[in-house]
């Protein structure tokens, strides 16, 4: 009988620790109520828990966030200076963000976003202002480029392409903008095309001695550029890099790294001269994207010249394709602009937040520029040579 | 650990207050483990968890006090097991999570019937460590991206690209021990020295797969369910 009145325990005390910690409900940040500072740091702080990238790696501490700042928000009303208060909160909260990408918009599109890479660029003791776009169709044009240089509109005029060769030399310069290569090459309208289609002719030219891509300045765009354009550079696959994506709801939930590769167009050979890439502290993305693509071309032909880049190199996608990166908010923003994965180059290294170095180290020279002279432009030339 | 104490001890008291019928025998078991994930995906859309299926191996070393009741420790390898599935226009993603876990049950064994053919139920707890696991599965290629106009799921718009990787454990996140309960039930044959079973076995841990490492974390608990079979041999005979 004692047996059995010992398993009975047995029995009772099993049951007794197999209690679980109930499943919390997690809501949605667009679901919050509107209209509520308070709501919306909890829409806000909640979607950063499940859909930011980098806690594996960014120094927030992000439960301290929530202990130090949702009393902070419970006592703001909706008036004008709580909402500039509230604001001056984002902008501490977020200010370590490793995510170059990290956009904050408010949904008052008189107000400033809120973007810590650009703080934190603004910092780097070489900081300078983005070169004006009137120096490429300028001084470049006219002082550093043959005469029957072709020069191309975007189909909603808003960015201006470049090409042709370096004067004295068979060096091709190109001058990209900002990535939408691919839909202007296939637009019915604008003169992109004509750009477009000058490059991919003269890379087939036997006597060519190289190419400069110019993406100093340019602010990204679209991923499929990579293989529209670097893709031309080689005649089989390789790999540049790796991507992660989020598992789950938890900050540390990650799938494998799986691999970034650079995919050739039907029909594109192997180029085997120097390609320079030309990129300063203001190249973010895709421009950061082709710096890493070039760099690892497998002919080892790739270099770059100019600046440290500025760090936005993890890919963007909806959010419901990977579980992960940006989301909608409803009161003071109105989304969260993020990286829907974490990337490391072929090598290893996160360049994110730090940016990508150069082989070539071309500091800007504002007063040079003032004379119509471009030295890293000249350097970009040199190591083409 | 300390609410486990208890019924070890009660297990131990077994073992040393048993009388002149003291038996002991050792035997291997194997069966088939479907492992189910009690937790859930949040506001994730087109998301779910599925169970997935494993295999167990065990070396089961009963002690039995009498001829209806024993003690049993059974060293055992499992595999628990889950997918993460999406559906829908996201169909064809997927990330399946094999985990295979190092475990010692310890287990009251209560058996009824005929001298020969006899059912009998199981009852302990177990710890478990999380030794190994791997993430196979499929995610878009977000680097070659198709050129289609329209497309009838993810996976036309950015082909698939597989993974199959072993899981790297992270110490911040990952709680390795797992402790929790278990109960069976089953049949067995008996001859002179040997004593073969069948057995159905349901595991369920109460402790996270997870440390408390953030606020808001969704908590996972492994489920599993065994059908095994095994045979015991008596190494002594009374």
């Amino acid at each position: 009988m004692r047996y059995l009145y010992a398993l009975a325990s047995l029995f009772v005390c099993l049951s007794a620790t197999s209690c679980r910690e109930e499943l919390p409900q997690i809501n949605a940040p667009d679901k919050y109520p509107k209209g509520n500072l308070s709501q919306e740091f909890d829409a806000f702080w909640n979607g950063m828990n499940n859909n930011y990238l980098f806690w594996d790696v960014d120094p927030t501490d992000w439960d301290g966030v929530y202990r130090t700042y949702k009393p902070l928000f419970a006592q703001l009303s909706s008036d004008e200076k709580d909402v500039e208060q509230a604001y001056a909160y984002y902008r501490e909260m977020t200010a370590r963000f490793v995510d170059s990408h990290y956009v904050l918009i408010p949904s008052d599109r008189t107000m400033a976003s809120i973007v810590p890479a650009a703080s934190r660029v603004r910092k780097r003791p070489d900081f300078h202002l983005p070169i004006p776009n009137a120096h490429y169709s300028g001084p470049v044009l006219r002082s550093y480029l043959n005469q029957n240089s072709v020069v191309g509109l975007s189909p909603d005029s808003s960015a201006v392409l470049i090409a042709g060769k370096i004067k004295n030399t068979n060096i091709l310069y190109f001058r990209i903008p900002s990535f939408s290569l691919k839909e202007w090459y296939t637009a019915r309208t604008g003169t992109a095309k004509a750009v477009i289609q000058y490059v991919f002719d003269e890379l087939q030219q036997p006597d060519l001695r190289g190419i400069i891509l110019d993406v100093r300045g340019n602010g990204g765009g679209q991923v499929v550029d990579l293989n529209f354009l670097v893709g031309r550079l080689t005649d089989k696959s390789y790999v540049y890099g790796a991507n992660r994506m989020k598992s789950g709801m938890g900050r540390l939930d990650y799938l494998p790294w799986v691999e970034a590769a650079v995919y050739p167009p039907a029909g594109a050979k192997s180029f085997t001269k120097p390609v320079v890439v030309l990129a300063d502290m203001h190249s973010v993305s895709m421009s950061e994207a082709t710096v890493m693509a070039v760099k690892a071309l497998p002919g080892g032909n790739g270099r770059i010249v100019g600046e440290r880049t500025w760090g936005a190199m993890a890919p963007i996608a909806d959010n419901n394709v990977f579980n992960g990166g940006g989301f909608p908010l409803t009161t003071l923003f109105r989304e969260v602009y993020m990286s829907s994965g974490m990337f490391r180059y072929k090598d290893g290294t996160m360049y994110e937040g730090v940016g990508f170095p150069p082989d070539v180290e071309a500091n800007y020279d504002g007063q040079a520029l003032q004379i119509g002279k471009d030295t890293q432009l000249e350097k970009a030339i040199d190591a083409v040579r | 650990m300390k609410r486990y104490i208890l019924p070890l001890c009660f297990l131990l008291l077994f073992v040393f207050t048993s009388g002149a019928f003291a038996q002991l025998s050792v035997g291997v078991a194997g069966g088939w483990a479907k492992n189910y994930l009690y937790t859930n995906v949040g506001y994730r859309v087109f998301t779910h968890y599925a169970p997935a299926t494993g295999f167990s191996v065990s070396v089961p070393i009963r002690y039995s006090v009498n001829g209806w009741l024993a003690v049993q420790a059974e060293p055992q390898f499992i595999q628990k097991n889950y997918q993460l599935r999406r559906t829908g226009y996201y169909d064809g993603i997927y990330s399946a999570t094999t985990n295979q876990y190092l475990q010692l049950p310890l287990i009251g064994h209560v058996s009824f019937g005929g001298p020969r053919v006899k059912g009998f139920l199981n009852l302990g707890g177990y710890a478990g460590y999380w030794a190994a696991g791997a993430n196979e599965g499929v995610t878009p290629n977000i680097d070659h991206a198709s050129e289609a106009d329209t497309y009838a799921g993810v996976l036309e718009e950015m082909p698939a690209q597989h993974f199959n990787e072993p899981y790297a454990f992270d110490s911040r996140k990952d709680r390795r021990l797992e402790l929790g309960w278990l109960a069976g039930t089953g049949l067995s044959y008996q001859t002179v020295r040997c004593h073969f079973f069948v057995e159905g076995r349901y595991y369920q841990a109460s402790s996270d797969q997870q440390k408390n490492y953030m606020l808001n974390q969704i908590p996972r608990y492994n489920q599993t369910f065994l059908v095994q079979i095994g045979c015991l041999y008596r190494l002594n005979l009374n």
